[in-house]
C-alpha cells in the first residue's frame, strides 16, 4: 500500500495544517514550556527509560553494573518522577488524538514505498530506529530534545548536531531511494 | 521573574500533568503537520516536500525570537533556562548517525510516537529499535565513555560564541529561516516537477503572515535592546550575596547544574574534600582566572576556608549572579556534611528541622543520619523535577 498523501490513505482525512502556522504553534507550545519550567521538549528518552527500565527488571545486577544505566536506577530517579517521561506519554496520546480528530487513525497500517515489502520497511524501521536509539544517546538528545529544543536556546552543540542530522539525511537518502520512490 | 517552575509556584504532581498536558500539545501539532508518515518525512530528503523544514525552523524561529523579546523587556530571566551543554564531537557524530537513522526508519525519535499514536505499525518498529539502541549504547559505555566526553565546552550559546546580544542572534535566525524557506519551496517546485508529482499546495497570505509575526518579533526584541537593563551590567563593585550551608545544600540537590561551586582553598585541601560538584583551583591559575570562562547561566559560589575576605578579580568581572558561602568550608562541613544530631526536645518544629537537615546529609553524603526521636508528624522532602536525558 502506497501512499503519497493522506488522501490516498483516508478519502475522508482532513487537510494537514500549513507548514509555517503549524511551526508557529509549535514555537509558541516550545516557548510556553520555557516559560513554565525553564527547559524544552524531548522524544527519545522516553522510550530509552523504559528499555532501561526493563533490563533493570530483567538483569538488576548488569543494570546496576553498567555505568551508562545506573545512574537512572538510583533512589528518587524513578521514571515517575521523570517529566521528561510523561511529556512523551503525552506526545503518544497527541498522536492518537490528532489522528482520530484529523479522520487519519489507521489501522496496522505500514507507510512505505511502493517497491519494497512490508517485512523491508519493518526490519529498515528496527534498523532505522537502533542507529537513531544509539545517536540519541551520544549526542544527548534528538531532533527534539537537541535540534529542537537545544537550537531555540541557541546552544552552539545543538546547531552542530542539527546541521548534521540534514546532512546525515540528505547523504543517505539517494542510496536508498527504491525504499522511499 | 520567569521561568516560575523554580520559583515554587506548582507542585511537583502538577508539574507531571502539565508535562503530559504539553506533550499532548507536541504530539497534536506534529500530527497535524504530517509528521505521522514516514512517506512525508522522507520527502524533504528528496527535495519533493520541505515540510520538516518549515514546521522545525519556523517553531525554532518563533521560540527563539519570542524569548529574545520577553528577555528584552525583562518578563524571562535567560539566566533561569536549561541551555544544554555542548559536546561539539559526540553532537556532530551523533547528528549525522541520527539523520543516517531518520532517512532509514523514516522517523525521528518524537516522530515515530505520533506514527504509533496514528496506527502506524512502521511507527512501533522504530520504538522498538530506538529502544534496542539505547540498550546496544548501554552495553557499548565502557567503549564510549572517553569519547562521550570529547569536545566539551560547556553550556556554550551562539549569542555567547559570537559576543551579540540574543536578540540580535534570534533576527539572524528569523533571516536565515525566511530565506531557506523561500529557497526551499523553489526547491520543491523544481524537484517535484522532475518526479512528475504536484508541488505541496501552499497558501502564500498564511505563509506570509507568518512571516510578518516572526520579523515584528524579532524587530521588537532588537528595540527592547534600547531599554534600560533591569540588572546593571556594568561591573560595578559587586555585594555578593551571602548564601547559608544549608540554602546551598538544598539548591544542591534541587538543581545541581543550576550552579557553578569554585572551592578557592588551596587546590591540594580541596582535592581531599569539598562540597560536591565544586570546582577545584587548578594549580597554575591560584586567582581563578578559569571563572571568566564559566558561562554565566549558572549562579556562582565561591568559598574559602572560612568567610571570604574578597572575591577573586575574575568573579568580581563575572556577568551572572555570584554568592558566597557564609562561613566558607568549615560551615558546611558542620552544618551538612556532619550527620545532625537529632534534638533533646521534640517539638514538631525541631523534627521537622532534624528530619530536613538529615534528608540533606542523606542526599549530598549518602549516609544516613539516626532516626528521629518522636514522629511528631509527617514531612514532605522537597523534590526536584528530573528531566531526563536530555531528550
Amino acid at each position: 500500500m502506497h501512499t503519497d498523501s493522506a488522501a490516498a490513505v483516508t478519502p475522508t482525512a482532513r487537510p494537514f495544517w500549513n507548514p509555517y502556522l503549524a511551526g508557529f504553534a509549535l514555537g509558541l507550545l516550545l516557548l510556553a514550556t520555557y516559560l513554565l519550567f525553564g527547559w524544552g521538549l524531548g522524544g527519545s528518552s522516553g522510550p530509552l527509560r523504559l528499555a532501561y527500565l526493563a533490563v533493570a527488571t530483567v538483569a538488576p545486577d548488569w543494570a546496576a553494573g553498567n555505568g551508562y544505566i545506573a545512574p537512572y536506577l538510583g533512589p528518587g530517579l524513578s521514571i515517575l518522577e521523570d517529566w521528561m517521561f510523561f511529556e512523551v506519554v503525552g506526545v503518544f496520546l497527541g498522536g492518537v488524538l490528532g489522528a482520530y480528530s484529523g479522520g487519519r487513525l489507521l489501522r496496522n497500517h505500514v507507510d512505505k514505498g511502493p517497491g519494497i515489502s512490508v517485512g523491508t520497511r519493518l526490519f529498515m524501521a528496527v534498523a532505522g530506529g537502533m542507529l537513531m536509539g544509539f545517536a540519541a544517546r551520544l549526542a544527548r538528545g534528538c531532533t527534539s530534545g537537541q535540534a529542537l529544543t537545544g537550537g531555540t536556546v541557541l546552544s552552539v552543540g545543538s546547531w552542530i548536531f542539527m546541521m548534521a542530522v540534514f546532512a546525515g539525511a540528505y547523504a543517505t537518502a539517494p542510496l536508498i531511494r527504491k525504499a522511499w520512490r | 521573574m520567569l521561568p516560575l517552575y523554580g520559583n515554587d509556584v506548582f507542585s511537583y504532581a502538577t508539574a507531571m500533568a502539565m508535562a503530559a498536558f504539553i506533550g499532548v500539545g507536541f504530539g497534536f501539532i506534529l500530527e497535524r503537520s504530517g509528521f505521522g508518515r514516514a512517506s512525508i518525512l522522507v520527502s524533504q530528503f528528496y527535495g519533493t516536500d520541505n515540510r520538516v523544514l518549515k514546521v522545525m525552523f519556523t517553531a525554532i524561529a518563533t521560540a527563539t525570537a519570542g524569548l529574545g523579546l520577553l528577555s528584552g523587556v525583562g518578563v524571562v530571566d535567560i539566566a533561569g533556562i536549561t541551555i544544554p551543554d555542548t559536546f561539539w564531537l559526540p553532537q556532530l557524530v551523533g547528528g549525522l548517525m541520527l539523520g543516517v537513522g531518520f532517512a532509514v526508519s523514516g522517523y525521528c525519535p518524537g516522530t515515530a510516537l505520533v506514527a504509533a499514536g496514528s496506527g502506524n505499525r512502521d511507527g512501533w518498529f522504530s520504538i522498538l529499535g530506538t529502544m534496542a539502541g539505547g540498550l546496544v549504547f548501554a552495553v557499548a559505555w565502557p567503549w564510549l565513555e572517553g569519547f562521550y566526553t570529547q569536545g566539551a565546552m560547556g553550556p556554550l550559546t551562539l549569542p555567547q560564541l559570537l559576543g551579540l546580544p540574543w536578540a540580535v542572534v534570534a533576527t539572524g535566525v528569523v533571516a536565515m529561516a525566511v530565506g531557506a524557506f523561500l529557497l526551499a519551496e523553489k526547491g520543491e517546485a523544481f524537484f517535484s516537477r522532475r518526479a512528475g508529482m504536484a508541488p505541496p499546495a501552499s497558501s502564500a497570505p498564511r505563509r506570509n503572515l507568518v512571516f510578518g509575526l516572526l520579523g515584528a518579533t524579532s524587530a521588537l526584541g532588537i528595540a527592547s535592546l534600547a531599554l534600560p537593563q533591569v540588572e546593571p551590567v556594568a561591573p560595578t563593585a559587586r555585594v555578593p550575596v551571602a548564601q547559608d550551608a544549608v540554602a546551598l545544600a538544598e539548591a544542591l540537590v534541587v538543581d545541581p547544574h543550576g550552579l557553578w561551586i569554585v572551592d578557592l582553598r588551596p587546590t591540594t585541601a580541596c582535592e581531599a574534600a569539598r562540597v560536591p560538584g565544586a570546582l577545584c583551583l587548578p594549580a597554575e591559575d591560584p586567582a581563578a582566572a578559569f571563572i571568566a570562562d564559566l558561562s554565566a547561566t549558572r549562579r556562582l559560589v565561591l568559598y574559602g576556608e572560612g568567610d571570604l575576605a574578597g572575591l577573586p578579580a575574575a568573579a568580581e568581572r563575572w556577568p551572572g549572579e555570584v554568592a558566597v558561602l557564609r562561613g566558607g568550608w568549615a560551615a558546611f562541613q558542620a552544618s551538612v556534611l556532619t550527620a545532625p544530631v537529632p534534638p533533646a526536645e521534640a517539638t514538631p518544629e525541631a523534627v521537622e528541622r532534624y528530619r530536613h537537615l538529615a534528608a540533606l546529609h542523606g542526599q549530598l553524603t549518602g549516609s544516613k543520619a539516626p532516626p528521629p526521636p518522636v514522629v511528631a508528624k509527617p514531612t514532605a522532602v522537597a523534590r526536584a523535577v528530573k528531566k531526563g536525558g536530555g531528550c
